[in-house]
């Protein structure tokens, strides 16, 4: 038997790294804080500037492995989405481009790299709060700040239920490939394989609900008796709070003098 | 007073034409272990769901007569008093894992901070299962990442921590490979030894010879038989009632048919052996 293992959880939670050890709620407030700069500060400059700053975080986090994959897959996406959609089709007096409903403006291509950079922003801090906070360290926080036990176990399992939906779909598709069912090639191949798929799954996972709900109750889910917690938090030290808070002022002040002048 | 008792108890599910369970009566001891046969759709799992409370609070329906546990009707328990107090393993082993823990050790410590058990208390209880059920290799394993039949082990860890008197186990091994379902036997064992009431479900006949005390065998739901396990099995009339029978009682028969029956009626390998050795083998085959 691993009692080093089974000792670790008579202590608080911790790891190696300081950023991971800063209490949930608080990485959450940072990150949080530095994605409304965006919002009061529009330059596109600025956006690209906090997205870096999350990417030094990720490093400081010692996950910027785990980040970087996640982030340059989502952003990469609904970036350039949203800089086409707006450069593409805003208004504007600078003309440089129209074709039928196409209307290429200097405005749409300043508003479209102005948006892009901004979901790249919010792309980061989606990341960045995935690879640096454990799910269950958020849902402990929560219920220390009075959240019920109950809402804690509904954000994990669904969590958990998109990893699941996942592999699922994985051993679905797997099968249907055992069966000579065409699954790889072009998007359209990939989707007329994908169609089928749903129902089983879903409907696995609306069947797979009720049993899950009985093997809760099994374990006591609905006792009354306020729960307790194996795993645990420390709480958040004093110059953690004094940073979020300074993090926190900093950010108000900038937001105040750029409001102002 | 029996431990738990069923009065004239009949159950339909919501919207249903027939009854599901019909005017079953029973009386269960302490201690013991009961085997619940029957064929498939036959009321078996209802049965289960009736005895852990899960009728008719979660499924509703029609439920009349009484069933009392340790003396209390089943309609006056709160169901967290229920949890602590009846522990309930099914079929699924994938359903049974909360999917919300890291590791095997916070899985089975999930029903304990569910009940408030303070930590020292449940690490102690953790550690003793975990020892018990032979799994500590698992403990630092991430639970969704586990087997079917480690899954099912860890389901009855979990459920055996919270301690509870009765067990409620609904066909454990139908999805288990050969040594998956050793394992769980090991288990069941185990626990009876503990001195636990537990009710279950299983169509490995032959198992249910080994380890029951008393088998009740429900068809189209009624309470078509019950008593002792080899006073059940060793009418083979049951077999025209789609029962299966152990192949030992099968071979009592036989014995019994060609007029060289064993001295008392075996229905488990290791009866049947030490028959054989008493009356030696030579002769019995002649």
């Amino acid at each position: 038997m691993d009692e080093t293992f089974i000792n670790s959880y008579r202590s608080p939670q911790l790891s190696d790294n300081w950023l991971l050890n800063v209490n949930p709620l608080n990485k959450i407030n940072i990150y949080v804080a530095l994605g409304l700069i965006t919002i009061f500060f529009q330059h596109w400059q600025v956006n690209v500037a906090i997205t870096f700053l999350f990417v030094l975080l990720a490093i400081a986090a010692g996950r910027f492995k785990n980040f970087i994959g996640p982030f340059l897959k989502l952003g990469l996406v609904i970036g350039p989405f949203f800089f086409i959609v707006r450069a593409i089709f805003w208004p504007g007096e600078n003309l440089i481009f129209n074709y039928g409903i196409i209307n290429i403006t200097q405005e749409g291509i300043d508003l479209g790299i102005q948006y892009a950079t901004i979901m790249l922003v919010v792309c980061g801090i989606l990341v960045l709060c995935t690879v640096t906070i454990k799910a269950e360290d958020l849902t402990y926080s929560l219920e220390q700040i009075g959240v019920p036990h109950n809402v804690s176990f509904m954000i994990l399992s669904s969590l958990q239920l998109i990893i699941d939906l996942k592999d699922k779909t994985k051993v679905i598709m797997d099968s249907q490939r055992s069966r000579g069912i065409e699954t790889e090639g072009n998007v359209f191949v990939r989707i007329k394989a994908f169609v089928p798929v749903l129902s089983p799954l879903f409907l696995g996972a609306i069947s797979g609900a009720e049993e899950k709900t009985i093997a809760m109750d099994a374990r006591a889910f609905s006792s009354a008796n306020p729960n307790t917690h194996l795993r645990f938090l420390r709480p958040a030290p004093g110059m953690e709070k004094i940073l979020v808070l300074a993090v926190d002022l900093l950010i108000l002040g900038l937001i105040i003098m750029g409001v102002v002048l | 007073m029996s431990y738990m008792e069923l009065k004239n108890v009949t159950y339909r599910y919501p919207l249903a034409e027939q009854d599901a369970l019909k005017n079953i009566n029973y009386h269960f001891e302490q201690g013991k272990l009961y085997g619940i046969i029957g064929e498939n759709g036959g009321g078996k799992t209802t049965f289960c769901d009736l005895m852990k409370g899960l009728i008719p609070s979660f499924y509703g329906g029609d439920l009349t007569g009484e069933v009392f546990i340790k003396g209390k009707e089943i309609r006056d328990w709160e169901s967290s008093e229920l949890a602590s107090s009846i522990g309930y393993i099914f079929q699924n082993p994938f359903t049974q894992i909360s999917g919300i823990k890291e590791t095997v050790f916070e899985e089975i410590a999930l029903g304990l901070e569910n009940l408030g058990v303070e930590r020292e208390e449940i690490i102690e209880r953790v550690t003793n299962v975990v020892k018990q059920l032979k799994i500590e290799h698992l403990i630092k394993n991430n639970p969704n990442k586990l087997s079917g039949g480690q899954r099912q082990r860890v389901a009855f860890a979990s459920i055996i921590a919270m301690e509870t008197d009765i067990l409620v186990i609904d066909e454990p091994t139908s999805q288990l490979d050969p040594k998956g379902t050793s394992d769980i036997f090991e288990i069941i064992h185990l626990l009876k030894e503990q001195g636990k009431t537990i009710l279950l479900v299983e169509h490995k006949i032959d198992l249910i010879a080994e380890y029951a005390d008393e088998v009740l065998v429900i068809k189209q739901g009624e309470l078509i038989t019950s008593g002792k396990t080899s006073e059940v099995f060793s009418n083979v009339e049951l077999l025209n009632e789609g029962v299966n029978i152990p192949q030992i009682a099968l071979l009592s028969n036989d014995m019994k048919e060609h007029g060289k029956p064993f001295e008392t009626f075996a229905i488990t390998k290791s009866q049947a052996r030490e028959q054989i050795l008493k009356k030696g083998s030579e002769k019995i085959c002649q």
